[in-house]
């Protein structure tokens, strides 16, 4: 929803106008927006209660319940090279979670393979499924009774929907808390087998990674790439791919709809029949 | 008979001077409360950063009941949704002026359209307002509140004396 435009409605990649009788594709029977009604959503989404998300509207975001995320745009205010908050909206981005259930399967016996979890990397273009497949990904584990202790460390709040064992019989969740900080929590408190964290971005998300792997934690992640090359020229990709931290990259597109696998890699980033 | 009618009009007129007087007391208990309130918010929105709706629930109930139920209408409006106004706020009640009832709506309007930094200046804006308006509300009171009191209290002897 944007300022004075038309509200998009996206679906399956398929884009659509609202209109007062659904979706349409003809630009003049659309519903326009304007700057109040997003300014309420915003205001709605907070709980009434814009000030308690405000770390989240810096980052450019609010979740709210169910796992829906509201991606905001509007006027940065900085002061002294610190964000301090976001004022005058003008665009949100609804994005509703979903569940595709067994999307992860086809992908699953390279990821748990010998027994055992492999370090792996999701790779995809934002909405290419990443968080849709690692939800998936920690319900097959729970759904064949491998009981390990799973902690999802959930920094945008997106991969807990909060609907009951959405997430399994066997995770912990912290929300809501940086890479760094929430890793050497969970991993002191809970004594996770495995840690899932979505969109790794930042030096401070490769340095948790590895402080996860030096713990023996394994890691099933996800980055923001266009693909297994995309991700090789990222300056944070390199220290990981050096030291082969991750021991399978999956990568997703939205070439035939998100989540669509465009192949599995190995620790050195080559395709083996072993793996996919 | 006549003796109990003089007890009867004697305790109307004092039923009157005490009901004119409480009215004032009651907009002196509002701003009171008012401002308790907003510097209740003030400390939550600070330090727990509570969600407003749980803030408003949890206030001290005495001082709720001073509020005049703007608090059981502000809770409407963030459960409902739909347009804040002074007459959704106050419901018609009489009690507080017309600029004082744009004044509290217009405090209640910006609950929670802020930031930390920027919602607490905003109340504590609003708290030197509601300070201004209890002065007044309390000089009025002096002024007028007990002069009730007096009122009835002469009014109903007046009357007794002419009875008898």
């Amino acid at each position: 929803m944007r300022a004075d435009k038309p509200i998009v409605i996206v679906i399956s990649g398929e884009k659509y106008f609202l209109s007062e009788n659904g979706l349409t594709k003809r630009l003049n029977e659309a519903i326009y927006s304007n700057k109040t009604t997003i300014e309420d959503i915003i205001f709605r989404a907070s709980e009434c209660s814009i000030y308690s998300v405000n770390e989240q509207i810096k980052k450019g975001f609010i979740m709210t319940k169910g796992g829906i995320r509201i991606g905001i745009a509007g006027n940065l205010i900085e002061e002294k090279g610190v964000i301090k908050t976001m004022t005058n909206f003008s665009s949100i981005n609804i994005r509703i979670p979903h569940e595709i259930k067994n999307c992860s399967l086809k992908a699953f016996n390279s990821i748990y393979y010998n027994e055992t979890i492999q370090n792996s990397l999701i790779i995809a273009p934002p909405g290419g499924g990443k968080t849709t497949f690692l939800r998936d990904f920690i319900c097959q584990l729970s759904e064949r009774n491998l009981a390990y202790n799973v902690l999802v460390l959930d920094e945008r709040g997106e991969l807990d929907t909060g609907k009951p064992n959405s997430l399994g019989n066997f995770t912990d969740i912290i929300s809501f808390s940086r890479k760094i900080i929430g890793f050497e929590n969970g991993i002191r408190a809970l004594s996770p087998d495995l840690i899932v964290t979505d969109e790794l971005s930042e030096k401070d998300d490769v340095d948790a990674i590895m402080y996860a792997v030096n713990c023996g934690v394994k890691i099933i992640a996800s980055i923001h790439a266009s693909g297994i090359d995309d991700f090789a020229n990222k300056e944070n990709a390199k220290r990981l791919i050096q030291e082969q931290v991750f021991k399978r990259y999956v990568v997703l597109s939205n070439r035939e709809g998100p989540g669509t696998l465009e192949g599995i890699y190995n620790e050195k980033l080559s395709r083996s029949q072993l793996v996919y | 008979m006549k003796w109990i009618l003089m007890v009867i009009l004697f305790a109307g007129c004092l039923l009157v001077g005490y009901l004119y007087s409480n009215k004032y007391k009651k907009r002196v208990d509002f701003f009171n409360s008012l401002i308790y309130f907003a510097q209740k918010l003030d400390v939550e929105i600070n330090f727990s950063r509570e969600r407003l709706k749980k803030l408003v629930e949890d206030f001290d109930e005495k001082a709720k009941s001073n509020l005049q139920g703007i608090d059981i209408s502000f809770l409407k409006y963030l459960n409902e949704g739909g347009d804040l106004t002074a007459e959704s706020l106050f419901r018609n009640k009489g009690l507080i002026k017309k600029e004082e009832k744009e004044v509290v709506t217009m405090f209640f309007k910006n609950l929670g359209r802020s930031d930390v930094e920027n919602q607490t200046k905003e109340i504590k804006n609003s708290i030197e307002r509601f300070e201004k308006l209890q002065n007044d509300a309390l000089m009025e009171y002096k002024k007028f509140g007990k002069l009730g009191i007096k009122l009835g209290i002469i009014a109903g002897l007046a009357l007794v004396i002419i009875l008898i």
